[in-house]
């Protein structure tokens, strides 16, 4: 980490004080490069080196910020930015609460989760990753497309409480191979979430793209008849619905707010199926995680479910002082979500063709564009894609064209639960809107859910 | 530092790039204020400056940004080394549709900058927004205030030079409210652009005491409503969900680099193929649709696009026929080229990019559709036997080849035999892109017509997020799955 974040912080934190501000100060810096595949070109190769300051300042209970991206050299700017939030801070209404503002007891800095090879990847490594992981796989009218994004991460914190810091780094890599057919407008994809350069293995990704790519151009496709099905998701699947419940789910702040599938009766209930448990476990270090929350606050595994019991919501700071809760450590940029592996010795998607099976099975890897249909229910909905399968019951192997899921996550983590995978896999969830925040689940590899409704087929690819 | 530029590009060019252009932002400023139950929960303003910096070398984009422009050569030079890293794996090398070099001027029009009102002004209009919500019924209330302030340097290796000056405003309320089953029921309001400006004083104090009132009735209408039946009806959508519809089943359908298969690995594709443009039949003879950058008063008009290519107002369907699409100039060339035949006579002006360190992809500017002749919205109703009214976006979830969708809205009116009988809550609709549009049976004239700002449009990679609009009036479909 360049030393100088931690010299601006104190010279601002100075600053803060002589112009009598009690002020906390916030810093990410991110430099973030993105290779993008489309049409088996590289589409875009991007870079970009980001650095910004978020300023929040305070008195008693009223609260004003300001952020500007600036640069290090730019300790003025940053100094306005300070009296710049001091200014809209006189105009502010008092809020019904006073906010809590953390005492840090000493400087914590977190470089565990950096590796310098990682973050440092050249484009040649990138593009040889690409091409190793489509060895043979590409044609006239199979794609590639896809994306290897990679960068650095700095988050770090001060206020005036304190002279002592806060600060992560972290390197990451998110990547995503697709192939698609030039025509028939069908997609199979593989990825690979990495926190370090040995975490880059482009053959599994060539061996699981050559095993759906063969299916997909030698299955028959159809339309599947709607009506209810034995469906098994994917990482990526699992990992999209799981993080769902940030938002809509386990959430204190959001479920006071009237936006949770989840109440405060629910605490300590069987609210789910008892082979799902779900915990936030900082010491997975695949998960990009803040071992101390930015409110100073140790973090350490915080079951959200056990065996289907609900145990707990999460509340930061903010939420916790607005609704006199206690806050749980969930003061991050992401939490390192853990779905506990099951018991079932089936982990591939090849491994799920060859198993016997008593009914059809839908295999969705991937939920394309979910939403929340009603945030009350837990309802949400979205579309099969990237490699969806019909394994009959009769062991055939079909392509469906996509399909529609509408369906609460009370059913869809329920009792309907069949079985899950006995291995565990780091999904990537990462976006790119705003500031670079590297987030990753673990997840079984599959689980197996029964009689879930399909409410809408497509008719073609 | 207009000069520094340029001497870079030149110094990039000389070099072997094919093309070069820079977009520096002086100075980009926000301004966010949302007050929640009376609590200022945010109370904040930013400022960003910086330089994005695109260079083509042998048919390869190599793209490099930094907020720290101190570093000018460095940022052409890491722009340049992409390129020639993308160069290795080229496979329709990329070539640029003409235009003209232009030195000019855009600033969108505005009566009152935004950023000269006090704060205790601002902060005094979410107070009595929030007095305005908080009635009986409502148990969370949300008044928001949004002022964008960008200025834009763009310079090109073609001899463009454009300064743009654009400044937003967006303005929301919203209510909240829980029902006897303990589920949250929501409606909002987002003022549709009148006038000719887009300023501060488009803010409209005596409408939003209107319409405050109104969605707290209708909250509470929802919150005592029946929930919305599985049925098979027409759906009279207003313009607050019809804005929507249009965005995400005619706007991201008809982006060329989605068509062009530039987005399959994230945001999907497109059902449109190249050989739809003149003959496919988008929807009934009542559909006419339009790419209009021209509106004087909306965030979807911008004067030039990040290519440098004036805003335009191009037709997308015609009467139902499938006609245009929104362009840039590295699409139109391909789509021409892969299409042996042009489809496309030229950039439409609608290459953007969010930010300084974004790089410019097509988006739409104001997918706007054409006020029909079925008369005002009671003449709608009355013309519908068994349908529902909808109104208000709460859900969307759209096929990756934008080929079916599903949506919730924040309320319905059931339609029976000409007359709207009651509120129901849980409304949703469903179906088939193509399907659906041709059973567009009628179109509202223009006291229906509302131009909506859209301010969170998401797409690409890295992603970016665009403010546009649409102008819509008010449609019916027939033969619509609702209530799942």
């Amino acid at each position: 980490m360049d030393e100088r974040i931690i010299e601006r912080l104190t010279e601002l934190r100075q600053f803060a004080i002589e112009k009598g501000l009690v002020a906390e100060f916030f810093f990410h810096e991110e430099e973030s490069a993105l290779m993008r595949f489309a049409n088996s070109a590289i589409s875009l190769n991007t870079s970009e080196h980001l650095l910004r300051l978020e300023i929040t300042v305070h008195e008693d209970n009223r609260r004003a910020s300001f952020s500007l991206i600036t640069n290090l050299d730019a300790l003025e700017d940053m100094k306005d930015g300070v009296l710049q939030a001091g200014e809209i801070l006189k105009h502010t209404q008092p809020l019904s609460y006073t906010p809590t503002i953390p005492v840090y007891q000493e400087t914590f800095i977190e470089e565990t989760a950096f590796d310098s090879d990682l973050a440092g990847i050249s484009n040649a490594e990138k593009l040889d990753y690409f091409n190793r992981a489509v060895t043979g796989l590409e044609s006239d009218q199979i794609k590639l497309g896809g994306i290897f994004s990679s960068g650095k991460n700095v988050v770090a914190a001060m206020n005036t409480n304190s002279g002592h810091a806060l600060a992560f780094v972290t390197s990451d890599a998110q990547i995503t191979i697709v192939l698609s057919h030039k025509t028939l407008k069908w997609e199979v994809i593989a990825e690979q979430s990495a926190q370090k350069k040995t975490d880059l293995y482009p053959m599994p990704l060539q061996r699981q793209l050559a095993y759906l790519l063969d299916h997909y151009q030698n299955a028959p496709a159809e339309q599947i008849p709607l009506g209810r099905y034995d469906i098994v998701f994917g990482p990526a699947a699992i990992a999209e619905l799981v993080n769902t419940m940030n938002w809509i789910g386990f959430n204190g702040g959001m479920m006071k707010r009237g936006f949770s599938f989840l109440q405060e009766e629910d605490l300590g209930i069987q609210v789910l199926g008892s082979q799902f448990s779900l915990m936030d476990d900082p010491t997975h270090i695949e998960t990009f995680p803040f071992s101390v929350d930015l409110m100073g606050v140790e973090r350490k595994p915080f079951p959200l479910f056990e065996q289907g019991v609900f145990k707990a919501f999460t509340w930061d700071q903010d939420s916790a002082d607005e609704f006199d809760a206690q806050p749980t450590g969930h003061d991050v940029m992401h939490k390192s979500l853990v779905v506990c592996a099951g018991n079932k010795p089936i982990n591939s998607l090849e491994a799920l063709v060859n198993a016997p099976r008593e009914n059809d099975v839908l295999y969705i890897p991937y939920i394309h564009y979910m939403n929340f249909v009603n945030p009350s229910q837990g309802l949400i909905t979205g579309s099969s894609r990237f490699g969806a399968l019909l394994l009959k019951q009769d062991g055939r192997v079909v392509v469906p064209y996509n399909v529609r899921l509408t369906q609460s996550l009370k059913d869809i983590f329920g009792e309907k639960i069949l079985w899950i995978s006995d291995g565990q896999v780091a999904y990537n969830v990462s976006a790119s809107y705003g500031a670079r925040n590297p987030t990753a689940l673990i997840v079984p590899n599959l689980v197996y859910v029964k009689d879930l409704e399909i409410s809408h087929a497509n008719s073609s690819y | 530092m207009q000069k520094q530029i340029k001497a870079q590009i030149d110094r990039i060019v000389s070099s072997g790039a094919i093309y070069a252009d820079a977009r520096w932002y002086p100075v980009e400023e926000e301004d966010y204020l949302s007050m929640w139950n009376g609590n200022l929960k945010s109370a904040s303003a930013a400022r960003e400056s910086g330089i994005g910096v695109r260079v083509l070398y042998k048919g390869a984009w190599g793209f490099s940004a930094s907020s720290d422009v101190n570093n000018l050569a460095g940022i052409f030079d890491k722009a340049y080394e992409n390129a020639r890293t993308a160069a290795e794996r080229v496979t329709f090398p990329v070539r640029l549709a003409e235009k003209d070099a232009l030195q000019a001027k855009f600033s969108s029009p505005n009566q009152i900058d935004p950023f000269t009102i006090a704060y205790d002004e601002k902060v005094a209009f979410l107070k009595q927004m929030d007095d305005l919500l908080n009635q009986p019924g409502v148990f969370q209330r949300v008044a928001s205030l949004n002022f964008m302030r960008k200025q834009i340097i763009y310079i090109d290796s073609e001899g463009s030079e454009i300064e743009k000056n654009i400044i937003e405003v967006f303005p929301s309320i919203a209510v909240m409210g829980v029902d006897e089953d303990g589920e949250t029921h929501e409606r909002t309001f987002r003022p549709p652009r009148l006038g000719e400006t887009r300023g501060w004083e488009t803010i409209d104090k005596e409408l939003f005491a209107g319409e405050s009132e109104r969605i707290v009735r209708e909250l509470n209408q929802v919150l005592k409503a029946e929930p919305c039946p599985k049925d098979d009806r027409s759906v009279i959508l207003l313009p607050g969900i019809m804005f929507l519809q249009t965005h995400e089943t005619i706007g991201h359908a008809l982006e060329l680099d989605r068509i062009l298969g530039y987005e399959l690995a994230f945001a999907g594709g497109s059902f449109v193929t190249l050989e739809d443009f003149g003959s496919l039949r988008y929807g009934s003879e009542k559909l006419t649709a339009r790419a209009d950058a021209t509106a004087v008063n909306s965030p979807g008009s911008f004067g030039y696009d990040d290519d440098g290519v004036p805003a335009q107002d191009n037709l997308l369907i015609d009467r139902g026929i499938l006609v245009g699409a929104i362009t840039g100039r590295q699409m139109v060339e391909e789509a021409n080229a892969t299409a042996r035949k042009q489809i496309f006579r030229g950039s439409s002006g609608a290459n953007r990019a969010t930010s300084f360190y974004r790089v410019p992809i097509e988006r739409m500017t104001n997918i706007n559709i054409d006020p029909g002749n079925d008369g005002t919205l009671e003449d709608i109703i009355k013309d519908t036997e068994k349908g529902i009214v909808l109104d208000g976006d709460k859900s969307w979830s759209i096929g990756s080849n934008r080929e079916q969708f599903h949506f919730a809205t924040e309320i319905g009116w059931l339609v029976e035999d000409g007359e709207v009988t009651n509120v129901v809550k849980n409304s949703t609709y469903k179906g088939d892109t193509l399907k659906f549009y041709n059973a567009l049976s009628a179109v509202g004239d223009e006291s229906t017509w509302e131009l909506k700002y859209v301010d969170n449009c998401g797409k690409g990679q890295p992603n970016q997020i665009m403010q546009l609009g649409h102008g819509i009036p008010v449609c019916r479909f027939d033969n619509v799955r609702i209530g799942e």
